[in-house]
């Protein structure tokens, strides 16, 4: 106890260097860590997003084989399953923030960490990192649950494995990272979601049902449809895979944007 | 030291604060009143940067509050006890705050131990009963060890045991040399706890001064007199009343009860007409007829009668304090 308070009584004036190691963004990240996994949220979407991975999987590779489908990669299976398992994680990203205002407790969060950006940041980077390790895993369970069923039905070339198993991690990074964004933006486990899916799954759907050279090209920029181009990397998209990615981090950094506009000005 | 330079906050139309200018000292529990609605806790919102001011400035130390690159080691803060994860442990919460600012984790069963928590500290928040609460909100505001403590309402929900425990955790870490700036709303506490009283009404400042001089000089302190003899009695009601200031009450038969005079002057007209007195003294008003005395004006819907001819004036509650 006495230390600590040579150590506060020592840091006056002085900063970083001289004063006690910790905060700052690492000590935002730590709590953001611990925070996320003291609660049983997190371990629930994981656990769901493994389950659907295994079960779409196994049914994507046992599908190609019995309607005969030409060969293709392995990884595809996984990818497919993507449009279902990345909503575990758009929960899992969306609840470190929506859960805090459902109960006040940002504002504890931001009496420890006053420094907004540094805040939504380290929610950001956080979720990200899990979205990015967790998605690389399902790719890998995935491809493993898929060979199986396919029989002959698919081909296995390590390099374009990797690809898709990284590039699975990363669509899955970014998406999480617009999903705080969202979160920050409209506060509301509601309101997050319903943004979220509508900006990832209903509008591409409409967008396409609708159908039409307009309607189809608008659909290329948005981010489910842009992740799909980049995770299959069949060169079979309108631009190349790394336009993909970058339309991705437009979004990503655009809903990072409008998070930061309210979470700066108005009082929490 | 807490710093506020012409603080102030408004919603739209409302100004909620304003323009509030005052130093919180260090070693002094510093006591902050004001009616519901007064500002109270937008200052201390403001204060700890949750609020943005609309003008003016709050600063610790000399430095705003999220200018701090550890918090939690320099300012402790209990706005809302309830303000976290309810399905998050105790000792969890209070493991993220510590790696928030670079807090040995150690320190959190010390504090919860400090705060008698340690045998919930597993236990979800959510569970816990409004008093828990509060002692987990003082322990996170002990975890730092800081040198400056906000408190908001810290002896809400807690049992005359915890009231007592808060009294004496804040007493002791003002005789540290700590800047204690704590909120409540009960009078009596708040008598007993605070040296320094801050107290606003409608978001501007009604009083900042020692509890001793703002409670000495209202005119609310009375002198009460006891005389075996009701001719006596009567002589001096008549003389004190030469002049119009001075008002006089009978609360019992052989008693008086004088408010406009000091003990001293009584007593000297007392000496001067020869009366026979049993008793003489001063009875200071209590907290909370000065307080009721300072706000009623500033009461936005209140009843608008300034207390001195209320049910309360004739007793004096503060002898039994």
């Amino acid at each position: 106890m006495s230390a600590v308070t040579a150590d506060v009584s020592d840091d006056r004036g002085g900063r970083a260097a001289s004063g006690p190691a910790g905060g700052g963004f690492a000590g935002a990240f730590a709590s953001e860590w611990t925070k996320l996994w003291t609660l049983r949220t997190p371990y629930v979407c994981l656990l769901v997003g493994l389950v659907v991975t295994s079960v779409f999987t196994f049914y994507y590779g046992s599908i190609a084989r019995i309607n005969d489908k030409p060969v293709q990669p392995v990884g595809n299976a996984s990818v497919s399953s993507v449009v279902l398992t990345q909503f575990a994680l758009v929960i899992l990203a969306m609840t470190t923030v929506t859960s805090e205002y459902a109960t006040s407790s940002v504002r504890t969060s931001l009496l420890w960490v006053p420094v907004r950006a540094r805040v939504q940041l380290a929610k950001a980077l956080l979720s990200a990192l899990v979205g990015f390790v967790t998605a690389m895993v399902w790719a890998v369970l995935g491809i493993a649950l898929a060979w199986v069923p396919f029989r002959g039905h698919a081909e296995f070339e390590l390099p374009k494995v990797a690809y898709q198993a990284v590039a699975m991690g990363v669509y899955a990074a970014l998406i999480c990272v617009l999903t705080v964004g969202v979160s920050f933006a409209l506060r509301t486990a509601a309101g997050a979601m319903a943004m979220v899916f509508f900006l990832v799954t209903a509008l591409p759907g409409m967008l396409v049902g609708l159908g039409g050279p307009v309607l189809l090209a608008v659909n290329d920029y948005l981010p489910q449809t842009a992740g799909g181009y980049f995770m299959l990397g069949d060169g079979k998209a309108p631009f190349p895979d790394a336009v993909s990615l970058l339309i991705l981090l437009v979004w990503a950094v655009a809903a990072q944007v409008a998070g930061l506009l309210v979470l700066r000005r108005r009082d929490a | 030291m807490i710093t506020l330079r012409e603080l102030t906050k408004r919603y739209g139309e409302t100004v909620a604060v304003d323009g509030l200018t005052l130093d919180v000292k260090g070693g002094l529990v510093t006591g902050f009143l004001g009616p519901n609605g007064a500002g109270k806790s937008t200052t201390m919102r403001m204060i700890l940067g949750l609020d943005h001011p609309s003008g003016g400035e709050a600063l610790i130390g000399g430095r705003p509050y999220s200018s701090m690159r550890h918090p939690v080691r320099e300012v402790g803060a209990l706005l809302d006890a309830k303000a976290l994860h309810p399905a998050r442990s105790a000792r969890s919460h209070l493991v993220a705050q510590a790696r928030s600012n670079g807090i040995p984790v150690s320190r959190v069963d010390e504090v919860l131990e400090m705060v008698g928590l340690a045998k919930v500290a597993r236990r979800s928040a959510g569970a816990f009963s409004l008093g828990m609460h509060q002692r987990l909100g003082v322990a996170g505001a002990l975890l730092g060890d800081p040198q400056v403590l906000v408190f908001d309402e810290p002896v809400n929900g807690l049992d005359p045991d915890g009231v007592r425990w808060v009294r004496e955790l804040v007493r002791s870490l003002a005789a540290e040399g700590r800047t204690v700036f704590l909120s409540s709303h009960l009078m009596s506490e708040m008598q007993l706890t605070a040296d320094r009283l801050v107290i606003i009404g409608r978001g501007k400042l009604l009083a900042d001064t020692p509890m001793a001089d703002l409670l000495a000089g209202s005119a609310l302190s009375s002198v009460r007199v006891r005389t075996p003899d009701m001719a006596d009695l009567h002589t001096l009601t008549r003389h004190l009343l030469k002049d119009g200031d001075v008002r006089v009450e009978t609360p019992a038969a052989g008693e008086l009860v004088v408010r406009g005079r000091s003990s001293e002057q009584v007593g000297d007209l007392a000496h001067g007409l020869g009366l026979r007195l049993h008793e003489l003294r001063t009875v200071a008003a209590s907290l909370e007829e000065v307080y009721m005395e300072l706000t009623a004006r500033s009461v936005e819907y209140g009843t608008g009668d300034p207390l001195p001819d209320g049910p309360r004036s004739g007793q004096t509650r503060g002898a039994e304090a």
